[in-house]
């Protein structure tokens, strides 16, 4: 329990009359990745996003059961939605630098923090794009567009950005389904090491991808969490017949 | 339904070339028996060529399953599956071997050998066949009954072997057996225990494939 950064129970969503999300049950640990997997429309973005509360953009949602961080109901009315955003990170499946610099994409967080101080602002700089291995690349072109960056490299560049606010949890969705496979390789190499320090939850299309990086695996079908177990256990031995028929492709 | 005929059909195939390679084996271990109670040079020979064939299923086999490793990335029961036949094939190939070994001491034995504890040699052979068989059997129809039933039945050749041997061993004391074959009678009903414990691998490959763990 104490290894649990969430902790999720009897989750219900509905978009309007549509209920997408069927009483989930599922923790999250911390310095593990977990992966969602299961076909398109299955609820895995959805439930992603309601670790965070980004569904609250959406007018016809409505979430009943409970979502602890450190438990703390992040839908409880007075929850500070803010702090959990810091807290919880998000990368996005397409790259979504802000047309400025490299560098004040980095600093836009913490100076909405308040942090004013020059020095401190280049040591974060500095120490997120290290942790997003992309340092080395960027480190004399600091004040370029960050638009000019390559694919691979914005997405960095937002993991850097998601790291500069010091959260606890990443949640990444599909993060690498627009980049090329070395790209891919270098953000699947960073997830690793990011995990030393945070917990990181990643939706993905690619049953490699999760196999190769993840630590525990759910999946979900038609809205309902169907099997959530360590990584290899689900791609080896599989106890639902449904996520054995979807990972080895018998149906999707 | 599936979306995975072209891979469904690739396991298919490479079932159908187990079965082959364990046929394969199980009639070179049934000959190679007969050429050494028969003394009979010319089909041990024939045997050894044969298991050139043998090697060959192996190395196809094993071609196979790397492709599809490659090409499929298999997961789960398919998984398994590919890495119990990767398994199965190398104590397929053993057996192989043994059917060899046992047709070069014919070879190599005296043509003047009265045959001696015939009726034991070929139940202990029939035993090890069949186990082979099952475990084949017990593999196709991804049956565990039938592959437990292969690893309970170790020790009825287990019990030949031991009954063998002190048969022998009495048969030297008395002077009723030459030397050399009493060696030899002994090499070949080695080879033969070694048959079935190659057969109780195959069913415990066979158990993984099912289950996806080892038995304790």
């Amino acid at each position: 329990m104490i290894n649990n950064v969430f902790t999720i129970k009897n989750l219900n969503l509905f978009y309007g009359k549509y209920q997408a999300l069927h009483s989930i049950n599922l923790d999250i640990e911390r310095n593990k990745v977990t992966a969602l997997i299961g076909p398109s429309g299955c609820g895995k973005s959805t439930f992603l996003r309601c670790l965070n509360r980004m569904n609250d953009l959406i007018d016809s949602c409505q979430i009943d059961g409970e979502v602890l961080y450190h438990n703390d109901n992040v839908y409880n009315r007075n929850f500070d939605v803010i702090s959990l955003r810091t807290k919880v990170g998000m990368v996005f499946q397409k790259p979504n630098p802000f047309p400025m610099t490299i560098y004040d994409n980095i600093a836009y967080g913490p100076r909405c923090q308040g942090i004013k101080d020059k020095t401190e602002l280049n040591k974060i700089v500095e120490k997120s794009l290290k942790n997003s291995a992309l340092w080395e690349e960027v480190k004399d072109r600091l004040k370029d567009s960050a638009m000019s960056l390559s694919g691979g490299q914005q997405q960095r560049l937002c993991i850097a950005r998601a790291i500069a606010m010091e959260p606890e949890v990443i949640l990444m969705d599909e993060p690498t389904s627009a980049l090329d496979p070395i790209a891919t390789m270098k953000i699947e190499e960073l997830i690793n090491d990011l995990k030393q320090n945070y917990a990181i939850v990643i939706v993905t299309h690619s049953m490699q991808q999760a196999a190769r990086i993840s630590d525990n695996t759910a999946f979900f079908h038609l809205g309902e969490l169907v099997e959530y177990d360590k990584t290899d256990i689900i791609f080896t031995t599989p106890k639902e017949v449904k996520t054995e028929e979807y990972i080895t492709g018998r149906f999707g | 339904m599936t979306f995975r005929t072209q891979f469904e059909k690739e396991l298919e195939e490479l079932k159908l070339s187990l079965i082959k390679m364990g046929d394969l084996v199980i009639k070179n271990i049934h000959l190679s028996l007969h050429s050494f109670v028969e003394m009979n040079a010319e089909l041990a020979d024939q045997i050894i060529k044969d298991d050139k064939l043998v090697n060959q299923f192996e190395y196809d086999i094993e071609k196979e399953c790397m492709r599809i490793i490659l090409r499929e990335q298999p997961v789960a029961r398919d998984l398994r599956l590919i890495t119990s036949v990767l398994k199965m094939i190398t104590d397929l190939e053993r057996i192989g071997d043994h059917a060899s070994d046992i047709s070069k001491l014919t070879i190599f034995m005296e043509k003047n050998n009265k045959p001696f504890l015939v009726k034991q040699v070929h139940k202990m052979a029939d035993e090890s066949e069949k186990m082979i068989k099952m475990a084949l059997e017990s593999f196709v129809n991804q049956d565990q009954t039938i592959a437990l039933k292969v690893i309970e039945n170790d020790d009825v050749v287990d019990d030949y072997f031991n009954e063998v041997q002190h048969i022998v061993a009495e048969a030297i004391r008395q002077n009723n057996i030459d030397a050399d074959y009493a060696l030899y009678l002994m090499m070949v009903t080695k080879y033969l225990e070694r048959i079935g414990d190659h057969a109780v691998n195959i069913a415990e490959w066979v158990i993984f494939s099912i289950i996806g763990h080892h038995r304790n």
